[in-house]
């Protein structure tokens, strides 16, 4: 167990009366990309905020290398080496690409309190940056604000904005959602880019099965804020309670 | 050439014409003009540094610039007037504004924007009572009349020829009121560099990307309590040091000129005229707003003289409907230039001329 890079412990947390997520404990570890799935509303997304910062348990820690971060704030874990992108396109739509990636850059050095020396004379950050432009294919479009950019390149960048803080634990919430079928594989492929190197651990929040099948190594399954499957992707898909849980949902929406 | 190329010159010219200011406009009163539109410029763009690059909307602004203000007239006028009190009150003036501007951040940034807002109002209000209450230290409403070090004494003589009179260049004498000018311009200049540098340097994306995105810039690693506090501090600095050049310049501080709510309706005008989050925009911004509450009624009255024989014209024309004029001024300028001049200058690729 001492190999995980983070670890959930009866992670809960409750909304008034309603329970989002209940007892969840899990370990994640390096060099294995793990998928959660689960119905809308299972708590997949508070599951992440909990891990991430945007939202403090009430019961339950996290723990990344052995540290307790349960109630340290997002910048402090972002600083620790977690990586979060959201579901929602969440960039400075008013900066340009480059100044986006660059920030995230930036925050990892330490530069963020630099007050005099002129960014564009600080060319170590702006050569990574540059160079996370190029690997995921944005440097054309590098002077433009995120807000002009197509909705594909701007699911992109946030992939690339997560790149560039280097972080140990990557976590994606359905990092294609709204793109078209076209579009997907470049986010995907950037992914699974991240997941060659093993030192990385990948936690990815999909809905769409083909996505899981390409990349999981392992599946956990939340459904009514519990986890109710975890293990080897096959082996979940193919179980019983997951059928009926999905199945479940297909009739209740039907 | 480029809008933001344009409107660059144009501050540049402004900051030019002030550099010459007493050589090309000889009267007291266009020096008067000149050096308040180099504290204002200063005053302006600090306060553009929170609600344009930042995002914080803070009414406190000219509690700081007053607090500088009062700082160094209380010393100048309690001690004496040598360079000692006025570097004592001056510093003071700063450490207190720096310090409740780090009070209010820490205790109130992390609150919801209008309770910021709201809060600094009512510090502000507190303190533009708490000087005209405290009348045996401040003056009261009548403020202070003192003197400042020798130096800028208009009788001063800088440069004397060999029948001790005092030396003219181009028919501009080299006395104390020029030296007192130079210092206000120079103060003022080299503050708005520093904060052109701030703004181009990591943290002035930073304090961009928390305006854009707070919770993101969170997500990625920034303390944002922590950089906004700091802006908000740095803010109240630059904001308390032109007050204390303006009460070095002015010989007198009270309410009216370093307090009055006045002055922040006047610095809020100054921004949104020239554009937020530009730094450039305040430049032209305050050098406008100034020259119009000095010269519109000036010119109304050329105006109103030009077509005397018209009916109805001239009485619209009538000085003292500057301020109307100056209003519809303000509404067109709003109207065609939403995002500020030097905001919708700096938007476009190029421009004419």
């Amino acid at each position: 167990m001492s190999d995980a890079s983070l670890i959930t412990r009866d992670l809960t947390i409750r909304f008034g009366g309603h329970v989002a997520v209940n007892g969840v404990s899990c370990e994640f570890r390096p060099g294995e990309l793990t998928v959660i799935v689960g119905p809308n509303g299972a708590g997949k997304t508070t599951y992440f905020n909990m891990i991430s910062g945007q939202l403090t348990p009430t019961a339950g820690r996290v723990e990344k290398d052995g540290t307790d971060i349960t109630r340290l704030a997002p910048s402090a874990r972002a600083r620790m080496g977690l990586g979060r992108a959201f579901q929602l396109t969440n960039l400075f739509p008013r900066l340009t690409v480059l100044e986006n990636i660059r920030l995230a850059v930036q925050a990892q050095t330490g530069e963020g309190w630099g007050f005099f020396r002129p960014v564009s004379r600080l060319t170590a950050l702006e050569d990574k940056a540059r160079h996370y432009l190029e690997a995921t294919r944005l440097a054309k479009v590098a002077d433009q604000p995120a807000a002009e950019l197509p909705h594909g390149d701007q699911r992109k960048l946030e992939v690339a904005l997560l790149m560039a803080m280097e972080p140990d634990i990557y976590m994606f919430d359905e990092p294609t959602a709204g793109m078209s079928l076209d579009h997907a594989p470049d986010v995907l492929n950037l992914i699974a880019e991240i997941k060659k190197d093993k030192t990385k651990t990948v936690l990815l929040v999909e809905h769409k099965m083909d996505v899981v099948r390409a990349l999981a190594d392992r599946i956990i399954v939340l459904h009514n804020g519990e986890l109710i499957a975890d293990g080897d992707p096959g082996e979940v898909m193919s179980s019983r309670v997951v059928r009926e849980v999905y199945l479940g949902q297909a009739e209740g929406a039907a | 050439m480029t809008g933001s190329k344009f409107i660059k010159t144009v501050v540049l010219l402004i900051w030019a014409a002030l550099l010459f200011a007493p050589f090309l406009f000889q009267d007291v009163r266009s020096i008067e003009v000149a050096a308040r539109i180099c504290i204002f410029i200063v005053l302006v763009a600090s306060y553009d540094l929170l609600i344009g690059y930042t995002g914080i909307v803070s009414f406190a602004h000219v509690m700081f610039f007053g607090m500088g203000a009062y700082g160094t007239a209380i010393a100048l006028d309690h001690i004496g007037n040598g360079w000692g009190p006025l570097a004592l009150g001056t510093l003071c003036g700063l450490v207190v504004a720096v310090a409740l501007a780090a009070l209010i951040g820490l205790l109130s940034l992390r609150v919801k924007a209008i309770f910021f807002a709201m809060i600094t109002l009512a510090a502000a209000s507190v303190m533009l009572v708490l000087a005209v209450q405290l009348s045996g230290f401040t003056g009261g409403e009548d403020g202070m009349t003192y003197r400042t070090p020798d130096l800028f004494k208009t009788a001063t003589k800088l440069w004397t020829d060999a029948d001790g009179k005092v030396v003219r260049i181009a028919d501009v004498k080299l006395n104390g009121k020029l030296a007192a000018y130079y210092m206000v311009f120079a103060v003022s200049a080299v503050l708005f560099w520093l904060m052109l540098r701030m703004v181009a340097s990591p943290v002035g994306t930073v304090l961009q990307a928390i305006r854009e995105n707070e919770a993101r810039a969170e997500g990625i690693g920034y303390r944002v309590v922590a950089y906004r506090t700091a802006v908000f501090c740095i803010a109240a600095a630059v904001a308390s040091l032109a007050g204390s050049v303006y009460a070095v310049w002015l010989k007198y501080t009270g309410p009216e000129t370093a307090l009055s709510f006045d002055i922040m309706i006047d610095i809020l005008l100054m921004v949104v005229i020239g554009g937020m989050g530009t730094l450039w925009g305040a430049a032209i911004g305050a050098t406008l707003l100034v020259l119009a509450q000095y010269y519109l009624r000036d010119l109304m009255g050329v105006a109103a003289e030009a077509v005397s024989g018209v009916p109805l014209l001239p009485d619209l024309l009538n000085p003292d409907r500057w301020l109307l004029w100056l209003g519809i001024c303000f509404i067109l300028l709003v109207y065609f230039f939403p995002r500020g001049i030097a905001g919708t200058a700096m938007a476009r690729r190029s421009v004419k001329g």
